[in-house]
């Protein structure tokens, strides 16, 4: 079943010495379980597209579907339902709330989806235990490393249990040996059933993934299949 | 400024018609009976360092010739009078005859009968115009006029204008400055908004929570504003009534300026919050959270 579907979308952003266009007419599909990790030079638009694709950013031209809708009907209303239950983003940064713990990190979106404090303590100790962090649950950002805060990104991506997982140079902050941890989480993750599509510099990490799309100039110059 | 109601020490009530001066005061005399009673004013008996009980003499000439002995029955505090702030209060009220009797030439035998000019209290303040007008029309000759309705009005009225004109000018200064300074605070939210809006909350969730967090802001520092004000208006109040050895209120929080503060800050404060809130809410998600 596809999860997000583009169909030949661009984006281009007007910038004062002229318009600059960041995704040139790319189609792509990423089907439920898939694992596809995007590759290619600084600049070369790879972080636009996954931003498309996580319904954050609309394209200019094009169409794109997620889940059988196409995102361009939608209002801020369902993209943001959509964002909150059916996709999950980990980024470079981690982008954690600082004033809150691990665990009230990764139960704000289910809080904010109304699940039920019991259930939602309950799914915030499992997903905690999923990624290792158990006995940091009530630690702030700044008491954890790196590779830690990046543990409770990915926990707090999966409360909802999206079906797509976007994660955009999750290792890129991170010492070979600890992204190396990150990256086999995240193949966890996806063989659990939810698919991946990740921005990534480093090719041991894009290896791991069964499609690599190669990006030049806002286009998909490249694909490659591992399985 | 706020007059309070006079208050006098004594409970003897001389007559309705209280005539005061300024007198030279004359060394006193043995304590006696049978002298004419004098009240004098709280700052007077306090400068002479006298008392109810005590003798007094009091004389028209520099020099003290003439003195006439008078017993101290009462210690007032004198109305206070905002437009005679620096006046000086050292007076003393006598009964109208012995003013008479101490003042009046003896070679003009109509002097005992003249009377230039008398205050007359009321009862019931708001009728002043009416007595005047009823003393007017009675006695020919006779110039009545109500205090209230004398130049000292119109100069409060003027006052009242000026501070209106103050508040007006503070209270858009300051609004400005709140909005500038929520406009920073909020932009140091940025990266904070931008993860709550790439998780899924909708700018209306987000602007919901700004709301309910800027009206507690707004309510907790109005009534902060509120003790401040209440705590400085007594330490305002006594050093002014120190300063000018008045009774005089000089700053008042009342429950209506209180209100009135509460229903100006509140939306103010909560729409410096919201409006600051807005402007950023209507950029992008990924501006939001990128630095």
């Amino acid at each position: 079943m596809t999860v997000v579907e583009a169909r030949g979308v661009s984006r281009v952003f007007p910038m004062p010495a002229g318009p600059v266009v960041a995704v040139r007419d790319v189609s792509l599909r990423v089907d439920a379980g898939d694992y596809v990790a995007l590759c290619g030079p600084s600049g070369c638009g790879k972080s636009t597209l996954l931003h498309l694709l996580g319904c954050v950013d609309g394209p200019t031209s094009g169409t794109l579907f997620f889940e059988e809708h196409d995102v361009a009907t939608l209002g801020d209303r369902e993209r943001s339902g959509i964002r909150l239950r059916r996709i999950g983003f980990v980024f470079q940064r981690f982008f954690l709330l600082p004033m809150l713990s691990a665990a009230e990190n990764v139960a704000l979106p289910l809080a904010e989806a109304g699940v039920p404090k019991p259930e939602r303590d309950a799914r915030t100790s499992e997903l905690l235990r999923y990624v290792g962090l158990s006995a940091r649950a009530d630690h702030r950002p700044s008491q954890l490393s790196g590779g830690e805060m990046q543990r409770v990104a990915i926990a707090r991506a999966l409360a909802n249990r999206p079906r797509l997982l976007l994660a955009d140079e999750p290792t890129g902050e991170l010492d070979q040996a600890t992204g190396e941890q990150i990256a086999e989480l995240l193949g966890r993750v996806n063989a659990d059933g939810t698919a991946l599509v990740i921005v990534t510099h480093d090719p041991a990490f894009a290896r791991r993934a069964g499609r690599v799309l190669t990006m030049r100039d806002g286009t998909i110059a490249a694909e490659e299949r591992h399985r | 400024m706020r007059a309070p109601p006079p208050r006098v020490s004594c409970p003897v009530l001389l007559s309705a018609v209280a005539l005061w001066c300024t007198l030279a005061l004359a060394p006193a005399a043995a304590p006696g009976d049978g002298h004419p009673g004098v009240l004098l004013s709280r700052q007077l008996a306090d400068a002479q360092g006298l008392s109810a009980g005590d003798v007094v003499r009091f004389s028209t000439a520099d020099s003290g010739a003439g003195a006439v002995a008078f017993t101290v029955i009462g210690i007032y505090e004198p109305t206070p009078d905002p437009m005679q702030i620096n006046a000086s209060k050292f007076e003393a009220r006598l009964h109208l005859p012995d003013l008479l009797a101490m003042t009046a030439s003896p070679d003009d035998l109509l002097a005992a009968e003249t009377v230039d000019q008398i205050n007359v209290a009321l009862h019931d303040p708001a009728g002043a115009i009416e007595f005047a007008r009823h003393i007017t029309t009675r006695v020919p000759g006779v110039q009545a006029r109500a205090a209230s309705s004398s130049n000292r009005g119109s100069v409060f009225v003027v006052l009242e204008q000026f501070h209106l004109a103050i508040a007006i000018v503070t209270i858009f200064a300051s609004t400005v400055f709140l909005l500038a300074l929520s406009v920073m605070l909020v932009d140091e939210r940025r990266e904070t908004v931008g993860v709550l809006r790439l998780i899924g909350l909708t700018s209306r969730r987000v602007l919901a929570q700004v709301f309910t967090e800027g009206l507690l802001i707004a309510v907790s520092g109005s009534l902060f504003g509120l003790v401040l004000a209440l705590a400085s208006e007594s330490l305002i109040n006594r050093y002014f009534q120190w300063h000018y050895d008045t009774a005089l209120i000089f700053v008042e929080v009342t429950p209506a300026v209180a209100v009135q503060c509460l229903l100006i800050a509140v939306p103010l404060g909560v729409l410096a919050s919201v409006a600051a809130s807005w402007t950023l809410l209507r950029r992008q998600v990924l501006f939001l959270a990128r630095r």
